[in-house]
């Protein structure tokens, strides 16, 4: 498959006093790949996703995006295939209701009216806050603000997603439903996706996991593989799956346990298998 | 000084009498007992946020009465009568890095006791003191809050209200945005100032296994009303009760119902933490498996 994103011998550093964030860093991204970027606060993932989207530039090396090298002056362009969610659903808004909010983006990119109205329509209808179009950003959830943002985000169509923590302020109903659809964007139309986070639920969607310490990529592997570090998990920024930790206080109580990552339903099964060998 | 913190009836209503009225809080009637660690939990729009802010008087109900320590507030109350009660009840809103301004960390932190009364070398103490409670080290407290991490920044945050010398202490989220073990740190101190200051903490989250892990006493809210309150026991004692108000379990009781479900297996009563999970497990491993 196709490299949609390619950052080659990248360095970066944002000013004189400071270290440097990144030194000689290499990352491939395929097309229509999920990639989740874990690390602690202050690793470099924001970084890195504001070089890949050109709010930052490198000091050295080169990024590639869809095969075009990223340079001052063709940012914009390359950019428009960048769609970006942030952290805090209150920070997004713009427009007085959700419509007008998703129209903004489109109005920037000078959308006819006719197209804008079509766009607005499905992209609101593919995260289902179309019934929501009249509302008031205010009166709604924070998933249902996420969702909004997201839509704002695909009617550019853009062919990178790139989460930033964008469920870490959602209950657990709100990110299940922003994650369902970019799901379906990753499957259905081959969007790329790169999520920066320090949730397990949503590192375990992607196909591959980076591990960023400091600025160096630590681990690049399946999801199960950097899972089954256990406690570990913690010092590079995420929190352990629940059975991980289960595992952990098992063990600590004297009981003998298996060394391979276990999911949840792994784990109730192994639990089974014990209690019925008695 | 003993704080209690008493809600008779309240109602508040949003900009009452006009087409833009909303109900936000509906005949609430609940007790906060001193020294408690008191979690309050409900969805967006729940009525959480407009709870909070009656807490030091920001908002005052449109009917009912909240007995704060020795401080009525009622409908009629002025919002100089409420100086005395603000030094006592300190909130941390969410993000409340957004409201660093001084130009080092010590004078911000020092900010409130000055503006309280103190003066300068008290004011000063009060900071370094509150600076290490919260775990910032003493090279960062000349330099400017900007220049820290958003972490370091949250408990510069923290440390300032905390040097107010408050009773209770109200956090609105105040873990968001924080990696796993910065969370994890920061729950910790809360844990530690409440039993080392006596406070009352009042903790607003959706995290349900801070919940289960940190508080005794929780508030549970949905369209203004309050539909629950109890210790998390109680509150997690029924799953199905909990789908209907689209709450989640505690990340252990949820993982003991599957198990439950699958196996045919029982626990002696619900798990709600890690630990309790693992020892009832270990528990059923030495004998004593109980097959429903």
């Amino acid at each position: 498959m196709v490299d949609m994103i390619e950052i080659k011998n990248l360095s970066f550093k944002y000013s004189q006093q400071d270290g440097q964030t990144f030194n000689d860093f290499n990352l491939k991204i395929k097309q229509g790949e999920w990639l989740a970027i874990i690390g602690h606060n202050g690793s470099g993932k924001s970084t890195l996703a504001r070089l890949i989207d050109g709010l930052l530039a490198p000091s050295e090396g080169a990024i590639f995006i869809d095969g075009i090298k990223l340079t001052p002056e063709n940012v914009w362009d390359v950019r428009s295939k960048i769609g970006m969610v942030f952290q805090n659903p209150d920070n997004q808004f713009v427009g007085a209701n959700v419509e007008e909010d998703v129209a903004f983006g489109l109005e920037n990119a000078a959308v006819s009216r006719e197209q804008m109205l079509v766009r607005v329509k499905e992209s609101l209808q593919r995260v289902n806050m179309w019934e929501f179009a009249s509302h008031e950003p205010a009166r709604l959830s924070g998933g249902q603000k996420q969702r909004v943002a997201l839509a704002g985000v695909i009617a550019l169509r853009p062919k990178i997603i790139i989460l930033d923590e964008a469920t870490s302020m959602l209950d657990p109903e709100g990110r299940k439903a922003v994650l369902d659809i970019i799901r379906e964007l990753n499957h259905k139309e081959k969007l790329t996706v790169i999520s920066i986070t320090h949730d397990i639920d949503e590192a375990s969607k992607a196909q591959r996991v980076v591990v960023l310490d400091d600025g160096k990529l630590i681990q690049d592997d399946k999801p199960e593989k950097v899972f089954s570090r256990g406690s570990d998990l913690v010092k590079i920024g995420l929190e352990p799956p629940f059975s991980e930790k289960l595992k952990g206080e098992l063990e600590s109580l004297g009981l003998v346990v298996p060394e391979d990552y276990l999911t949840e339903e792994g784990m109730i099964n192994w639990l089974w298998e014990l209690f019925s060998r008695q | 000084m003993v704080m209690g913190i008493i809600f008779k009836t309240v109602n508040y209503t949003y900009q009452p009498s006009t087409p833009f009225e909303q109900k936000a809080l509906k005949n609430i009637s609940v007790e906060i007992p001193t020294g408690s660690y008191t979690a309050v939990i409900g969805h967006t729009g729940s009525g959480k946020s407009t709870f909070l802010q009656h807490l030091n008087g920001l908002l005052r109900p449109s009917s009912g009465e909240i007995v704060i320590g020795k401080q009525i507030i009622t409908p009629e109350t002025k919002n100089k009568e409420l100086g005395e009660l603000r030094k006592h009840v300190g909130i941390v809103f969410q993000f409340p890095e957004a409201q660093l301004f001084e130009e080092t960390v010590l004078k911000d932190i020092a900010f409130a006791p000055k503006n309280f009364g103190k003066n300068e070398e008290e004011a000063t103490a009060i900071a370094r003191q509150m600076a290490r409670q919260v775990g910032l080290k003493e090279e960062l407290l000349l330099k400017s809050p900007f220049e820290l991490s958003g972490g370091q920044m949250r408990r510069v945050a923290i440390a300032g209200i905390l040097a107010m010398e408050p009773e209770i202490l109200v956090l609105d989220e105040p873990t968001a945005g924080l990696d796993p073990k910065g969370r994890l740190e920061m729950m910790e101190m809360f844990k530690e100032l409440k039993e080392k200051q006596n406070l009352t903490v009042i903790l607003v989250t959706h995290q349900m296994d801070d919940v289960a892990n940190y508080a005794d006493n929780v508030i549970v809210l949905e369209n203004g009303r309050l539909i629950a309150n109890g210790s998390p026991k109680k509150i997690f004692a029924q799953p199905k009760w909990l789908i209907e108000h689209h709450l989640a379990l505690p990340k252990a009781g949820e993982f003991a119902v599957n198990f439950e479900k699958k196996t045919g297996y029982k626990f002696e009563t619900l798990p709600l933490t890690e630990s309790d999970l693992a020892s009832q497990i270990v528990k059923m491993v030495h004998g004593g498996v109980q097959n429903g």
